[in-house]
């Protein structure tokens, strides 16, 4: 370890910090280098590919005599088996292999839940043999919502002990719940001070129930998996993956393989929101159903979901009935929340509501977080971009404003007064004079007070996520050839974010090169030990590890540069187009230098350190930086029809240093616009008489389209932490925390009454503007 | 096409699979129907339920393909002629992800049976361009980022393609609204639609959009 000083800050603050770095550590990219390749906006390197349609997803694999499954779901919510027969499926055209997945005796819990599966030779084939597969039910009783499922009287989902499911889509530090009474499971209480008391003192207290609905991923390319096997000890996979190596790892447990013998590849990823993790779905294994068929067949098995099995069985954003209790003291000062929520993750766990209650107001001493999982008979939850935040965010920013509201406050000036996040404060300050904060209020105020049918409104929330980067993960290979062609490895899949294009960036950076010319391979796992993208690791660690690879073999380089130009490593001046110089004006170009390579190629490998520090601010008093970021909402809302119209969202986000500021924008964008549609559009509707889905597609399942959007404005503000030596932190799920509750809170201001329940429908608009006969509360 | 709409795969999922499987006499699947290529739409043919041959034109090329009439386009491009430009989404027309155009017009190919499509002319995002030769429109794309996973992008761009087509020499004269209503069928789940409008506006001529989208 070697103690450096590197310099850090943000806007026009910096400051000096002492890191240990270990010894093979480049000097980070600290608050003063200048990068001419990082941080620029580089159209996405494998855009030509996806733009001409050859880009060759999961979904687009074919092998030679591949076959296709398809999986019969339980129709029911809740029964036993009492007999399943696959004999008059296994005659059906075109048929090859079936599975049975359940056994007479075993349970259902949810409708949606694996029963069998067949493999033919077209998919159409399959699941028209589906029909044939014979299974007996015998119907018990099931609930499939929380209320219900929470009282002494419910049926109970789960007979004994529930496992909870952890991926690396789950925020590190989470899970960990207690043991269930009846089907509600306490979640770890998050506490400071005694809010009970200071809440029984404060001069202004609010108290109300704040109601979030479930959401599913919905990502285009459904969970799918192809798998083959290399004689009866290997396979060679395909999946549609945000985790290769947990594909692999799977794989190799489910079938007894060595993980070395399981290869993953996934080129390309039709999107991923947390849910593809494994080779399996939270709800349904079809890894060991693609595994299995295609053992028992001896052919290539592809298993695609279709949206119908996308929608109900892999996976969803738990909802949440959260009770909020804040107040403040007579001098304005935010003296307690308390938040208490029961969600359903179905029958998975982890309806928690995220850190924004404890973690983002940390002026106020007295905080209480309590969440307890409700199991209900619907298809399991799994992590979902920034699992848990934007539950909690809507419930805490809305009942702050109406806090606010009832003690005469400037909602604005109550957060930035409670929050100590630097980084964060500045953004509030700087983000209302650019969102035209106090103009857009007055014309709130004076819209209500003239009771005009279209009324403005703007609110204001944060996001709160830390750099879950991590050291050593991620292992990058860096090969330069003696024809000059420089390739950066690694196993990790791009899904959507662009690492891939930063990770040319980055190689570029180093060598001086421009980034086209650097050939990135990724998305196998023989390229070597990568992380999953989940929890907004994967640049934080994986672009350090690509820096380190490629200085190994610059200083490679450099050596035999010396070498030809006869002078000390030391003396050799490296230059534009990696030219190298020495200061007695000796030159050797980039090509020309590759040619005297003694071996026909230099291979090195980097690995990204553990994290070295953080500034300004650390993440729930962990050894790591915290992320900042607030978004400002602005809507109007048609007070007959009870429309809400997104007019615009600003959002000032940081993500350490910026790599690419084109795809990061991209990612800022698509966490606004899936924000949006959580707050307006989105909601699984349980029939609660047969316990299923009713709108398991993408029709009565609204996600938003181009036309449901607010005008968005991206600020990145650069954030020098002192992390790790390219700076990166990632910004995916930070993106998204905010829009809903920012939305939520612009719908209050406009109308002067809340809406407490997502999504806010034209319906509940009405309501809450007491114009439905028998809701809501006149205005 | 008045007639097609009534063979439309949709019609039989609305019927229910199970009326339809016990319903129907089905001869072995893999018989070969000894019909010649059903070439035209309006041809009269009684054929199926095995496979029969479709001829039509595909990205310039003759395509013939022999599928159940049952098959839908995107299943024979995707799974016979292995054209997998177009994406299966939802399979049911919500999300745009597998639009083709059909005699110049953008189609939902889930929602339409291969043998629709009997002597049509049928673009996909391949014949937009190559990788190595770009249109400017899909080369405007990737420099807008108007993609991320890029499984929309497909439906995307020829949804966007036959609006400038259709706007011929008036393309100058388009505006966001109009961007967005060509599109208003293509669902995107990364959230690249205010790239997407910024990518057809400057292929477009037109002046971008008026609304602040970008960073500031």
């Amino acid at each position: 370890m070697t103690r450096t000083k590197i310099d850090v800050g943000f806007g026009d603050t910096r400051t000096t910090i002492e890191v240990d770095l270990p010894e093979s550590e480049p000097r980070p990219w600290d608050a003063r280098a200048e990068l001419a390749v990082v941080g620029r906006e580089l159209p996405r390197i494998d855009g030509a590919l996806k733009v001409s349609g050859r880009a060759r997803y999961t979904f687009d694999i074919s092998l030679p005599r591949m076959l296709h499954a398809a999986v019969l779901r339980a129709s029911l919510p809740a029964a036993t088996i009492k007999s399943i027969s696959l004999a008059k499926a296994e005659k059906r055209p075109g048929v090859v292999g079936v599975l049975a997945l359940v056994k007479p005796g075993d349970r259902v819990l949810f409708a949606g839940q694996d029963v069998a599966a067949v493999a033919a030779s077209r998919p159409e084939l399959a699941r028209d043999a589906l029909a044939y597969v014979e299974v007996e039910y015998e119907a018990a009783p099931f609930v499939v919502d929380v209320v219900t499922a929470a009282k002494a009287t419910a049926p109970r989902v789960h007979q004994g002990n529930v496992a909870e499911r952890q991926t690396e889509g789950d925020e590190p530090g989470t899970g960990r719940g207690g043991t269930a009474e009846g089907n509600v499971r306490p979640m770890p209480v998050s506490q400071r001070g005694n809010v009970d008391a200071a809440l029984k003192k404060a001069a202004v207290v609010h108290e109300a129930e704040y109601i979030t609905q479930v959401q599913t991923h919905s990502a285009l390319e459904t969970h799918g998996i192809i798998v083959a096997w290399r004689g009866d000890d290997a396979m060679d996979v395909w999946c549609s993956t945000q985790g290769t190596f947990s594909v692999r790892d799977e794989l190799a447990q489910i079938f007894g393989l060595d993980p070395r013998n399981v290869e993953v590849v996934s080129d390309y990823v039709g999107g991923g929101f947390g849910a593809k993790f494994g080779a399996s779905a939270p709800g349904t294994r079809l890894g060991f159903v693609a595994g299995e068929l295609a053992r028992t067949t001896g052919r290539p098995v592809k298993l695609m979901c279709d949206r119908h099995e996308e929608q109900v069985c892999t996976g969803n954003r738990p909802d949440s009935f959260q009770r909020l209790r804040v107040g403040v003291d007579a001098t304005g000062r935010l003296v307690g929340i308390h938040a208490k929520s029961l969600g359903t993750a179905g029958i998975g766990t982890g309806a928690g509501i995220g850190r924004n209650a404890f973690g983002v107001y940390t002026r106020c001493p007295n905080v209480r977080v309590e969440a307890s999982d409700v199991f209900t008979n619907c298809g399991p939850a799994t992590a979902m971009r920034a699992p848990g935040h934007p539950q909690g965010a809507f419930a805490l920013e809305l009942a702050l404003d109406e806090l606010a509201a009832k003690a005469k406050l400037d909602p604005l000036r109550l957060r930035i007064d409670h929050d100590e996040h630097p980084v964060r404060r500045w953004q509030a300050e700087e983000g209302a004079k650019r969102f035209g904060w106090t103009a857009a209020r007055k014309r709130s105020a004076d819209q209500r007070a003239r009771n005009t049918r279209l009324r403005r409104g703007v609110g204001m929330a944060a996001s709160i996520w830390g750099d879950f980067g991590r050291g050593g993960a991620a292992q990058v290979t860096c090969r330069i050839a003696r024809d000059g062609r420089v390739t950066v490895e690694n196993g990790v899949q791009d899904i959507g974010t662009g690492i891939g294009t930063v990770m040319a960036q980055v190689a570029a950076e180093v060598l001086l090169l421009d980034p086209r010319a650097i050939t990135v391979r990724i998305g196998h796992t023989a390229y070597g030990p990568s992380v999953g993208s989940g929890g907004s690791t994967t640049t934080s660690s994986v672009t350090p590890a690509v820096r380190n690879a490629v200085e190994k073999a610059k200083i490679e380089l450099i050596a035999v540069a010396a070498a030809q130009l006869g002078a000390k490593p030391s003396q050799v001046v490296w230059g534009a187009g990696g030219t190298v110089t020495t200061a007695a004006g000796k030159t050797l170009s980039f090509a020309a230098l590759c040619k005297k390579l003694p071996a026909e190629e230099i291979l090195a490998t980097g690995s990204r350190a553990r994290t070295y520090g953080h500034h300004p601010a650390s993440f729930m008093g962990e050894p790591m930086q915290q992320i900042a970021g607030v978004q400002f909402a602005e809507v109007e809302v048609d007070t007959w029809t009870g429309v809400v119209r997104p007019v615009r969202v600003l959002a000032i986000h940081d993500a350490g240093r910026i790599m690419n500021r084109l795809t990061a924008r991209s990612q800022v964008n698509g966490g606004i616009i899936l924000g949006t549609s959580y707050a307006l559009l989105e909601e699984r509707v349980m029939d609660r008489d047969f316990g299923r889905m009713l709108n398991p597609n993408l029709e009565s399942y609204k996600i938003a389209g181009p036309r449901d959007i607010p005008d968005i404005e991206v600020v990145l503000t650069d954030v020098y932490a002192g992390n790790n030596s390219t700076g990166a932190i990632g910004i995916g799920e930070p993106a998204t925390i905010p829009t809903a509750a920012a939305i939520a809170c612009a719908v209050f201001d406009a109308l002067g009454v809340p809406v407490r329940s997502l999504p806010i429908t034209p319906a509940k608009v009405l309501a809450a503007l007491g114009k439905v006969p028998g809701k809501g509360t006149p205005t | 096409m008045a007639s097609s709409t009534l063979t439309r795969r949709g019609l039989l999922r609305g019927v229910g699979t199970a009326t339809v499987v016990t319903s129907c006499v089905r001869k072995p699947n893999d018989g070969k129907s000894d019909h010649p290529p059903i070439t035209n739409v309006h041809t009269p043919a009684e054929i199926g339920p095995e496979p029969t041959s479709v001829s039509f034109t595909l990205d310039g090329k003759p395509a013939i393909v022999q599928v159940e009439p049952r098959v839908t386009l995107l299943e024979a491009l995707r799974l016979d002629l292995d054209v997998t430009g177009p994406k299966l989404v939802c399979d049911r027309g919500a999300c745009g992800a597998c639009t083709v155009m059909v005699d110049g017009v953008p189609r939902n190919a889930c929602m339409m049976l291969a043998h629709d499509v009997a002597g049509a002319n049928v673009t996909t995002v391949a014949a937009l361009g190559t990788p190595e030769a770009l249109s400017e429109l899909q080369a405007a794309f990737v420099r807008h980022d108007a993609l991320q996973c890029g499984f929309c992008t497909s439906g995307m761009l020829v949804s966007c393609a036959a609006l400038l087509q259709r706007r011929g020499p008036t393309r100058n004269k388009l505006t966001a609204e109009e961007v967005e209503d060509a599109i208003a069928g293509n669902l995107c789940r990364c959230g690249t639609y205010p790239h997407v409008v910024a990518a057809v506006l400057e292929t477009a001529g037109a002046p971008p959009p008026t609304s602040r989208r970008g960073e500031a």
